[in-house]
Formats: C-alpha cells, sequence, structure tokens
C-alpha cells in the first residue's frame, strides 16, 4: 500500500493517513477482505509515532472502511457497490469543490468550466489509448 | 513500564523560579501524562532548560511543586534516578576518557544497561570509541549524551535541544531512532527545540514556553485542527478592514480578498459564505506559522 506523509503540511498525520486508505479503497486498489498492516509495522515504514497510526485506523474503524475482528488484522470492510459509488464520489467532488471554488474566483463560468474538464478528460483519454 | 501516580509522568503545581530579580518559570501548572512525546517549545531564554532541570530536581522552585515519576522532585531516590534519561544542552564529560571508557564508567551505575543497544548506536550514529572526549566536536558530544541517556532504557526522558548541534543527516538518525524507542519501549520524551520542524516530527504534544509561562499545552493534532487558514474572496468586495467575528485572529486584506487566521471556526464556514457572499478556500496551518500565536504574540 502505497502511503505517503508530509509532516510540514499543517495537516495532522493521522488525518492524511485516513485520506489516503479511503481513496484506496475507493479505487479499489484495497481490496475487500484485504489485511491492513499492523499499527507497529506501519509506523515503523513511515517513521511514525504508532499512536498516530492506531488514532487513524481507529478513525476508519468507526467509519466502517474497515474492520477488526478479535486478535487478527484489521481488514478492509466489504461495502456494497451503492457504498463503494458514493465513496468514490466524495472523493472526488472534495477535490473539485477546491477547482468549483477557483473558478468562481478567476471569474470562469459554469459552462467554460465544465467545457474545460471535459476537454481534460479527453485529454486524458488520449494518452490512455 | 512507568507506573506513576494518577498516570502522569511529571507535574508541577504552581512553580514559579527566581534567580535574584529574574522570575524564570512562572506559575507553570502542568501535567504530562506517562508515554507522551513532549515538544516543549519556545525561544531562547523561554525557560525551557530551567523547566527541564526542576523535573529531575537540579533546580528547586522558588513556590509550589514538581513530582516526578509519582515522587517529589526535589527528593528523587537512586531507583528513580535511574529510570530518567537526561540530555542536557552542553554535556558534562570527563575530558581525558575515551569514549568507550566513559560509555563503561557510567553504564556501570545502571542496572538496566543494554550493550547491545549501546553498540548499535554508537554503530548508527558514527561514533569512534577510541576518541578522546576532551578533543570531541559538539556534534558528537550530543551523540553520545544521547546513548548515555538511552541504553538504560528509561522510562522518562529528557532531551534538551539534543539535535542543535547534529548535521543533517545524524539529526535524520537521531529522529528516527527517537521514534523507534517511542514504539519499542514507549517511554515519557520530552524534547526541547526551538526548531519547529524537527520537533513537528516526532510529538504528539505541545508545551510552549514564553517568559518562563506556560502559554499553551495541547496535542499536536487537535492543535492543527482547531486552527486553519482562510483564503476569502468576497465578489462584491464587501470585507471590512476589521471583522468582527470573535474567531477571526489574525487579518490581511480587506474589500474582495482577505487571508484570515482562525481558530473553532469549521461550524462558522457556511453563514460567513453567505453573509458576505464570499468564497472561502480552508487551509490548513503549520506549526511553525501558529508558533507566535500559541506565545501569545500577533
Amino acid at each position: 500500500m502505497l502511503i505517503r506523509v508530509d509532516h510540514h503540511s499543517g495537516v495532522p498525520v493521522y488525518r492524511q493517513l485516513v485520506e489516503q486508505v479511503r481513496f484506496h479503497v475507493a479505487s479499489g486498489l484495497l481490496a475487500p477482505g484485504e489485511e491492513m498492516p499492523s499499527t507497529r509495522s506501519l509506523s515503523a515504514e513511515l517513521a511514525l509515532n504508532p499512536m498516530t497510526v492506531s488514532k487513524a485506523y481507529a478513525l476508519l474503524e468507526r467509519e466502517g472502511l474497515l474492520e477488526r475482528r478479535p486478535g487478527l488484522p484489521l481488514v478492509v470492510s466489504a461495502l456494497s457497490t451503492r457504498e463503494r459509488d458514493a465513496e468514490r464520489r466524495a472523493r472526488l467532488s472534495d477535490q473539485l469543490r477546491a477547482s468549483a471554488t477557483m473558478a468562481r474566483q478567476l471569474g470562469i463560468g459554469p459552462a467554460e468550466a465544465l467545457r474545460l474538464f471535459r476537454a481534460l478528460l479527453g485529454e486524458q483519454e488520449r494518452e490512455r489509448r | 513500564m512507568t507506573g506513576p501516580v494518577g498516570g502522569y509522568a511529571f507535574e508541577f503545581r504552581g512553580v514559579t523560579k527566581r534567580f535574584k530579580h529574574t522570575v524564570a518559570l512562572d506559575r507553570v501548572d502542568l501535567a504530562v501524562p506517562a508515554g507522551a512525546v513532549v515538544g516543549l517549545i519556545g525561544r531562547n531564554g523561554s525557560g525551557k532548560s530551567t523547566l527541564l532541570r526542576h523535573v529531575v530536581g537540579l533546580y528547586l522552585p522558588s513556590e509550589g511543586a514538581c513530582v516526578t515519576l509519582g515522587q517529589a522532585a526535589a527528593a528523587l531516590d537512586a531507583g528513580t534516578l535511574a529510570r530518567i534519561g537526561v540530555v542536557q544542552q552542553e554535556a558534562d564529560f570527563i575530558p581525558w576518557m575515551r569514549v568507550g571508557q566513559q560509555l563503561r564508567y557510567l553504564s556501570s551505575f545502571y542496572d538496566r544497561w543494554d550493550r547491545v543497544l549501546e553498540d548499535r548506536l554508537v554503530r548508527d550514529l558514527e561514533l569512534d570509541r577510541t576518541a578522546r572526549i576532551g578533543t570531541l566536536p559538539p556534534g558528537n558530544l550530543q551523540k553520545l549524551a544521547l546513548v548515555l541517556a538511552f541504553c538504560h532504557h528509561p522510562d522518562l526522558v529528557l532531551l534538551d535541544e539534543p539535535v542543535s548541534a547534529l548535521d543533517p543527516l545524524a539529526r535524520e538518525a537521531m529522529l528516527r531512532f527517537l521514534l523507534e524507542v517511542a514504539r519499542t519501549d514507549g517511554p515519557t520524551l520530552v524534547v526541547s527545540s526551538h526548531v519547529l520542524r524537527d520537533v513537528e516530527r516526532v510529538v504528539d504534544r505541545v508545551i510552549c514556553l514564553e517568559q518562563g509561562r506556560v502559554t499553551e499545552h495541547a496535542e499536536l493534532d487537535e492543535l492543527l485542527e482547531r486552527w486553519a487558514e482562510w483564503k476569502v474572496t468576497a465578489h462584491h468586495g464587501t470585507l471590512p478592514q476589521h471583522l468582527p467575528e470573535p474567531w477571526v485572529v489574525q487579518q490581511e486584506g480587506a474589500g474582495r480578498e482577505a487571508r484570515l487566521l482562525v481558530r473553532d471556526a469549521a461550524g462558522e464556514l457556511q453563514a460567513f459564505r453567505s453573509a458576505y457572499r464570499a468564497e472561502v478556500e480552508v487551509r490548513p496551518v503549520t506549526l511553525e506559522r501558529l508558533f507566535p500565536r500559541l506565545i501569545g504574540r500577533p
């Protein structure tokens, strides 16, 4: 699992972990039933205080994205298709909200902004082929 | 493991310390939970070293009391002292000894001395056992002090500016080691520093000192989540010179655009947006940016 942490961004590190795990769950990179690294090993790998990792895991568990089974590693929850779609849309919306704000700040109207977004989507589609 | 009464590694109760006409600590009340990794931050001369010296009874309060690992700090017994590790800013070793001799000499005072850990640290920090203490550069003295502070697996470690004399590589090795100790032994660590970027990585709790007073004591995450920067754009230019909202701590700009430093304001976002017909971009704030605020300065 690829997780990166920026210690000087001002975003609490446990929040960064939560966001990235959420993203991996939404994108399917973390599949249902997959085992998460233990608090100890993930904190060793990322050179973090273990409290930070357990705090992130606890939050993800509360949100229902991870499941704890007594004595076993945490696993990724099996989300329904509907839940996972909602999760994916929520992730993209977070990103687009910032873009929407910027469009308004720059005085770019909705039609123009949508046209740009479509063009960008098409551009990446062409690059992938 | 630490087993202090009430789960605190140390406590200050109304501690004031005067040196002649200077007040070095001013009515300090503190309770540091066992197992915490604490950053003690403040400018030079704010009282960081003085505070740490009180914890081990090297200074006695003019007023108030310190309790360390459940004992009066003024009268720590040998057993309790052996559970504490200290790295002072100016290490005081025996100049004619070689590094190896100094290690042997001081390790003989501790029952819990870990030779394996000692070997590893000496290797990782690239210390030469045959070098004479008197000829060591400040950085290597600091490394030696670190080895001596940790090899008896202490329950409480006080580090006064532990990385100030280290080069970036040694600093990195040192920070990694602190994190590893926090993961394995889980002692209470107190790291004083005026370099916020170093502290930010390791600590889960922050104590701010200014002119001998504790101006903030909080969990780092909580602190970062309480504060934010808002980049505000009001298309109709309705932002006043001084926004009246009490949670706006600092304001730069007015009219169409402003940058605000806000505290506990997450719930105010919607109302603010509609009141000023403004776009708000919420950004996180770094400890570095917050620091002046945390010590009560503009």
